[in-house]
């Protein structure tokens, strides 16, 4: 391939915060797509693919991890200044996911003494959050981890000169789509899937299984009073379902605002 | 044209459908009933059931469908399902709704993926079973005068079987060795268990006028205390036999020349449904989106509502929210 050539294909990198890197592996585990992928994207950084980074401007860079750290912070602002498109890959990136389930909840003092004995915060640690609440964020793909086709999916988009379709409706409508049983109606389960952001295409509810929220919360869109009422009526008790709530979407203002019942007794 | 089926010889008049294509007939799902599938054993057939969660309309209107193969040298390239297949099991209810959906697929402006597979389809109507959920008599929907190849009316050991088609009367034809007529008795019959279905339908809704007091109750306080509770979720368009919108999606492939045009159901209950381009959304809060729904729902499209009274959209909807109860309120009746 020429100089030119190679020139002319968008400049992408693809980091990582605090988080599993999962959403990395994703990517790579576009087994039979990534020959072409390469082919398409000049890669300048890829932690998890190749030891070999630049520090250079890009066209896009995708982010995963949530920011925990100063180290966390400085990293990103740099990638936001180098980057035309900031894209947040993963619930962590996008909202926080799992790390920030007891935020507001518990203090990092108290997370330091329930985790290493010491009140000192040793790792200089803050409330993990999504990149968004310190940079600007062009799109956010979510997902814990990201599904791979929609990451695809979201490449070509950006090729082609589109904004990636993310889905902004629940899991509900895919059950529908897939003629699905409502596990919720059927067996009182305690599905997330009215409040959480569908792409996954029921996979969890399409084995009967109640969905847990891993792909977050649509911001904007819900109305987790709602899901606290629903599985209220099915028998479970608050504690349960606000920590179910929690698990992967902590840093969701209108979850943190749910309180516990006081009669709210046992779980189901 | 009216016939007699006796249920002895209903398997065997099921193998001689075979011929018009696979047959889908409901078949036990879940605890709470029956979905249209694939009938590979007649053992599975439920012909008394009270509702499938999803409604037949998915074997016309596809929940997610390819329209048309893209290339950007070739064009563009139509992908229609030609298959041939058989319902069995349909209910009145639905049939009415397949009648609103024929309205605006048909009329007009054909739909080509959707008329193909009407005419591909032949439609056997069975008398339903009602719960308390059932309002189909409210909306005008409790009986189906045409939409069908054949109805069969359950009476005590035998189904009185209605033509409703010239379809509908070849398969009478070739199976005139089991078709017989009917006798005064199994008239007599036929009347006392029509009378017996309908009588187990009690949920009433005064329609009267509804379209009025809608218009005028724009306002109404029951509207935001039901948008408080509605997770905007989209059930109850999903599961309804008349809600008919979509929204279609490009996937390109990598090469950025080949791809496909996608149609997927739609719901008016969730957010991009009214988001236009400039990015304008005409209904942006989940009120305005509930009082929509229940809005077209109650409308008349050509002197028929859009609701068959199927009673799905509270069956299924997670928060709860009754439709029929909703209305009431509203009437303040």
């Amino acid at each position: 391939m020429t100089e030119t050539e190679n020139n002319l294909k968008p400049r992408i990198g693809v980091f990582s915060l605090t988080g599993c890197a999962g959403d990395q592996l994703m990517i790579l585990n576009l087994e039979d797509t990534l020959i072409e992928l390469l082919s398409k994207f000049d890669i300048k950084s890829f932690q998890e693919a190749s030891s070999y980074s630049e520090n250079t401007n890009l066209d896009i860079a995708f982010v995963e991890g949530s920011v925990s750290t100063e180290h966390d912070l400085k990293t990103l602002k740099n990638i936001r200044e180098k980057s035309s498109l900031l894209i947040a890959i993963g619930d962590c990136a996008v909202n926080g996911c799992v790390q920030a389930m007891r935020n507001k909840q518990t203090s990092i003092a108290e997370r330091m003494i329930d985790v290493y004995g010491v009140e000192d915060n040793i790792y200089k640690t803050f409330e993990p959050k999504g990149v968004g609440e310190y940079v600007k964020v062009d799109f956010e793909i979510p997902g814990c981890p990201i599904e791979k086709e929609e990451a695809l999916n979201a490449l070509i988009s950006l090729l082609n000169g589109d904004a990636p379709l993310i889905p902004d409706y629940p899991v509900c409508v895919e059950c529908k789509l897939n003629g699905y049983p409502c596990v919720i109606i059927e067996e009182g389960k305690p599905c997330l899937g009215p409040i959480i952001t569908a792409g996954c295409d029921a996979r969890c509810p399409g084995l009967g299984l109640d969905c847990v929220g891993c792909r977050g919360p649509i911001k904007g869109e819900t109305n987790a009073k709602a899901e606290l009422e629903a599985l209220r009526k099915r028998g479970y008790a608050d504690k349960y379902i606000i920590n179910r709530l929690r698990f992967f979407a902590g840093n969701f203002d209108d979850i943190q605002i749910l309180g516990v019942k006081e009669n709210s007794k046992g779980d189901k | 044209m009216y016939k007699k089926l006796f249920k002895e010889d209903l398997e065997q008049f099921t193998s001689t459908l075979k011929q018009f294509g696979s047959i889908y007939g409901p078949v036990k799902k879940t605890s709470r009933g029956c979905e249209f599938t694939e009938l590979t054993d007649f053992k599975d057939l439920q012909l008394n059931y009270t509702r499938t969660m999803i409604p037949p309309k998915k074997f016309f209107l596809k929940p997610k469908e390819p329209l048309y193969s893209l290339n950007k040298d070739a064009g563009f390239k139509e992908i229609i399902d030609d298959s041939k297949t058989v319902l069995l099991g349909v209910h009145s209810c639905d049939i009415n709704a397949l009648n609103l959906l024929d309205r605006v697929y048909l009329n007009q402006f054909p739909d080509l993926h959707y008329k193909t597979r009407r005419e591909n389809t032949i439609i056997i109507g069975v008398s339903c079973e009602p719960d308390d959920y059932c309002f189909c008599t409210s909306t005008g929907s409790s009986h189906a005068l045409k939409g069908f190849d054949l109805f069969l009316h359950e009476i005590s050991d035998s189904y009185i079987v209605r033509v409703g088609s010239m379809k509908g009367f070849q398969i009478i034809t070739q199976n005139k060795h089991i078709i017989k007529n009917p006798s005064l008795t199994d008239i007599k019959e036929f009347k006392e268990y029509e009378a017996e279905r309908l009588s187990k339908i009690t949920l009433n809704l005064n329609v009267n006028g509804i379209q009025d007091i809608l218009d005028l109750s724009f306002d109404h306080a029951v509207w935001q205390e039901n948008a408080d509770i509605c997770f905007g979720c989209g059930s109850c368009n999903l599961v309804c036999p008349t809600c008919r919108c979509y929204d279609v999606i490009d996937y390109l492939k990598l090469d950025l020349k080949n791809g496909l045009k996608v149609r997927r159901w739609d719901s008016c209950m969730l957010k991009q449904h009214a988001l236009v381009a400039g990015g304008l959304n005409f209904r942006p809060t989940r009120v305005e989106r509930l009082y929509n729904r229940f809005n077209c729902k109650m409308s008349c499209s050509e002197d028929s509502l859009n609701c068959v009274g199927c009673g799905r959209c509270t069956v299924y909807c997670p928060a709860d929210i009754n439709f029929v109860e909703v209305l009431k309120q509203v009437r303040e009746d």
